[in-house]
């Protein structure tokens, strides 16, 4: 479509236009007060450690690393989406929340479910010692168990969201390629891949910042300083060096390169699919098409899900009763809910700024600035973030121990905010290209607009996104470390602190009940979204 | 929407600003420490229901992630800071916050103290000790290495699990005992002990954890962490093992901030910390040895492994100058 007739279909909506661009220069500019608050308060003086470190290696080495994590991430999620939008079976909700809570866990969680299977001590090496007499060794560490904790986390997570535009193909485009008597690659390319591939590129760039990014999964399973990653070197500028400008400079260094990554993909982003109401599948592919759609799920399941049940059954032992008994269980946990969901809600709120506003913009340029914000948290190091919330509310004359749940509520909502913009921003953009000019002859205003089309289709993706960051929310140590707590404390923190006075089974126990509560939340909070949707439009 | 984003949020507020509605009467003591010291499962709460029975004051104890975060943020706020005492510095950073200036003389008489070597510290006052040590389990491990040499000439499937000196304490502390038992030989040592790291952890409970689920034969921790599995779990399995070269000890100190206006609260504070009683909290909450003689107090298992017999030291200001260097070269060798 031609850029005239492209801006013809779309309505004109100035202040979806406007709330976005003002959110893109907040967050803009938020970024810019946390690290100018870092360098007003580094020395001036002195030559800086941190900047001794090998950047174009550290660069490489994360590349590597990263792009070969997303690769694998999004080939597996994509096999997986495949095999789950397909099949039909008891259970199959449990399995896609299942799936999708892997990438909220703390990764340190995620990484011990992996070792209690892969590790020297795990149970494949334990079984084959038993039956064969030798065993796997510890295939776990070193560049292939980054790997696999990388995809394990993202892969699944990569999986939940193509599930989503995949199971929003509208039954009459099903109908007519049933009709033709599609076989199953000819069904995927013509039908599925134009669904999927305006959803990759975003996708793509969130594991691979994740990746690049991810500091705790490269040390634990790394193998040694061999792989390593920018965010470690940043972490020991800030903490051993004290070296607050060489962090400023190595964080502007991330940012750079994590902006470039993010701008290729936006720009090379195709304009999505259309969207519909999703009904259920009834299309079923052929016997051998069905065989292996069955295979990659049991796969799928064997890899991705058994970490994470590990964690729930290992986690339901001995110590269930005694942390449940104990009351600093309990105001952390009702902590940690209120913050995921006054998170959960900020994020929500900004998403659909973001999404809508991008939505309505019809010049190329402007799309692109307003998907550039989203992704800001990913881009800039967790500690840098933290230390720059943390002087700013200093300079502010707030105590930073009484600013710290709201530091973390604004912090989780950005941790979330790329993963919401993922699952929105597609739909969103599918809907305002589809649907542009039934909106301009109708004549109806943005909130109508809202009221009568976006939230009745995308109700359950608001869903998913709401609990994608409540989520996100309850599984993250956030950037409170260096804020200080006395009487606040969330699971996560709690968890971290049983582990750090020797109490691994109630660190277990409470590893566990965080990946409950996630789970319940991904099944039922969806489906709360969808039937509030249906009931209003009823 | 923003309706509902704003409530919560108010909602939040009240939340975290209900916790800090306490008595504005009695004196306050703040007390910047690191986490697991100010947790439940810590010292913090016995200490502050000890000190505040006797002192007509609040204590309140604040955590942030380890001791580095703590020297760094009371750093960062100068004589702004809240904090009246910071408690959990340890020997490896002590010389760097000695430096800042930040820290006031503390005036007490601590000749009493049992410590690995004499204390003589104006500003610093010892609240207890362990040595860094590889942790094994006699039952799967019956023979453990008695030295580093011994341990580097063992297969390469004998695994250790150490901790990142970049982002650790005692990685740092694993680094600076390896310096202070070969010197100019310690890049050697690494080179050699390379193919048995399993992996270097971001902290110290990673790397435990890997020890405890089996991945590895021995972790880098404290001469007093089987005392928790013979006490808390009741599993005497688990021993450090003494290597001929020595120990590095950690003594971990407490130190009074010159810009805090309650001076004699907080020396009251640090000398009922360092007095029988408060001592008596230390060893099995925090798992170190404590600094004064407990007698039948101290749980057996605290003694029933000697300490070791070699002790080996560090000039401060060597490890203050000269710690990113180590680092530097200890990462290179074992690349």
């Amino acid at each position: 479509m031609p850029p005239s007739a492209e801006r013809l279909s779309r309505p004109y909506r100035p202040f979806r236009l406007a709330a976005g661009a003002g959110l893109s220069l907040a967050i803009l500019g938020l970024v810019i007060l946390v690290l100018s608050s870092i360098l007003r308060a580094a020395g001036a003086e002195g030559e800086s450690a941190a900047l001794r470190v090998d950047i174009p290696h550290l660069l490489r080495m994360s590349a590597i690393q990263a792009g070969l994590s997303t690769a694998l991430s999004l080939f597996v999620g994509l096999l997986i989406a495949w095999a789950l939008n397909r099949l039909r079976f008891f259970g199959r909700d449990l399995v896609i929340a299942l799936f999708a809570t892997a990438i909220v866990t703390p990764g340190v969680v995620v990484a011990f479910g992996l070792l209690t299977i892969w590790g020297r001590n795990g149970w494949i090496n334990r079984t084959l010692e038993a039956l064969l007499d030798t065993g796997i060794g510890n295939p776990i560490f070193g560049l292939g168990g980054i790997l696999l904790a990388h995809v394990t986390l993202n892969g699944a997570f990569a999986a939940r969201i193509l599930l989503a535009r995949l199971d929003a193909i509208p039954a009459a485009r099903l109908k007519t390629g049933q009709s033709l008597g599609l076989g199953a690659f000819e069904r995927f390319r013509i039908i599925d891949w134009p669904m999927l591939r305006g959803t990759l590129p975003g996708l793509g760039a969130i594991i691979f910042l994740l990746c690049f990014t991810s500091f705790p999964i490269v040390l634990l399973l790394g193998g040694g300083p061999a792989n390593q990653t920018l965010e470690v070197a940043i972490y020991s500028a800030v903490r051993l060096d004290f070296d607050l400008r060489g962090a400023v400079v190595l964080a502007l260094v991330q940012i750079i390169v994590c902006s470039g990554i993010i701008l290729a993909t936006t720009a090379l982003s195709p304009v999505p699919a259309s969207t519909g109401p999703s009904r259920a599948q009834t299309w079923a592919d052929g016997t051998m098409a069905r065989l292996l759609q069955w295979l990659v799920l049991g796969l799928g399941l064997g890899a991705f899900a058994l970490p994470l049940i590990v964690v729930i059954v290992d986690g339901l032992g001995p110590g269930l009763g005694r942390v449940i008994a104990s009351s600093s269980f309990w105001s952390a946990a009702i902590a940690s809910v209120a913050i995921g969901l006054a998170s959960a809600t900020l994020t929500l709120a900004l998403a659909l700024a973001l999404g809508l506003g991008r939505a309505a913009a019809t010049d190329r340029w402007l799309k692109l600035v307003l998907g550039l914000p989203a992704f800001a948290y990913l881009a800039v190091p967790a500690i840098v973030l933290a230390l720059g919330f943390f002087l700013f509310v200093r300079d502010m004359g707030v105590s930073p121990t009484r600013a710290a749940p709201i530091v973390l509520v604004l912090a989780n909502a950005l941790l979330a905010l790329p993963f919401a913009i993922a699952t929105l921003g597609p739909p969103l953009e599918a809907l305002a290209s589809s649907r542009g000019r039934l909106i301009r002859a109708l004549d109806i205003g943005g909130f109508r607009q809202f009221q009568l089309l976006e939230w009745p289709l995308l109700a359950r993706d608001m869903g998913v996104v709401f609990a994608l960051a409540f989520c996100f929310s309850l599984g993250d140590l956030g950037v409170i470390s260096l804020f200080g707590t006395d009487s606040f404390s969330t699971l996560p923190l709690l968890m971290v602190r049983a582990l750090g006075a020797y109490r691994t089974n109630d660190a277990a126990v409470i590893a566990a009940l965080i990946l409950l509560l996630t789970l319940f939340a991904f099944l039922a909070l969806p489906r709360l979204f969808a039937w509030i949707a249906n009931a209003r439009s009823r | 929407m923003l309706d509902l984003t704003r409530t919560t949020l108010a909602v939040a507020f009240t939340l975290a600003g209900g916790a800090y509605a306490v008595a504005q009467d009695l004196p306050r003591l703040t007390v910047y420490t690191y986490d697991s010291f100010a947790s439940e499962w810590g010292p913090g709460p016995a200490l502050k229901a000890g000190f505040e029975a006797q002192c007509t004051c609040t204590i309140d104890f604040l955590g942030t992630d380890d001791a580095i975060a703590v020297l760094r943020r009371v750093q960062l706020e100068g004589a702004a800071t809240e904090a009246d005492v910071v408690v959990g510095l340890d020997t490896a950073i002590a010389g760097e916050a000695r430096a800042t200036g930040l820290f006031a003389e503390h005036g007490l008489d601590l000749s009493g103290l049992v410590l690995p070597s004499e204390w003589t510290d104006a500003q610093f006052v010892p609240f207890d000790y362990g040595y860094f040590a590889y942790v094994y389990n006699t039952e799967a491990l019956p023979e453990p290495p008695t030295s580093f040499e011994e341990l580097i000439a063992l297969p390469d499937d004998f695994k250790i699990v150490v901790q990142d000196p970049r982002s650790s304490t005692p990685g740092l502390g694993h680094l600076l005992w390896i310096e202070a038992a070969y010197g100019e030989r310690a890049p050697e040592i690494w080179a050699g002990l390379a193919p048995h790291i399993l992996t270097m952890t971001r902290g110290w409970s990673e790397a435990y954890n890997l020890f405890l689920s089996g991945e590895a034969d021995m972790v880098l921790s404290y001469t007093t962490s089987p005392a928790y599995h013979a006490v808390a779990e009741d599993d005497d399995r688990f021993a450090y093992a003494e290597f001929s070269e020595g120990h590095l000890p950690q003594v971990e100190v407490a130190g009074i901030l010159a810009s805090s206006d309650q001076q004699d609260l907080a020396r009251d504070f640090l000398a009922y910390l360092t007095s029988p009683e408060g001592q008596a909290e230390i060893p099995t909450t925090n798992w170190m040895y404590p600094v004064v003689d407990l007698g039948d107090a101290l749980p057996e298992a605290f003694t029933a492994q000697a300490q070791p017999e070699t002790i080996l030291a560090l000039d401060e200001d060597a490890v203050t100058a000269n710690s990113r260097l180590w680092i530097e070269q200890a990462l290179a060798a074992i690349r």
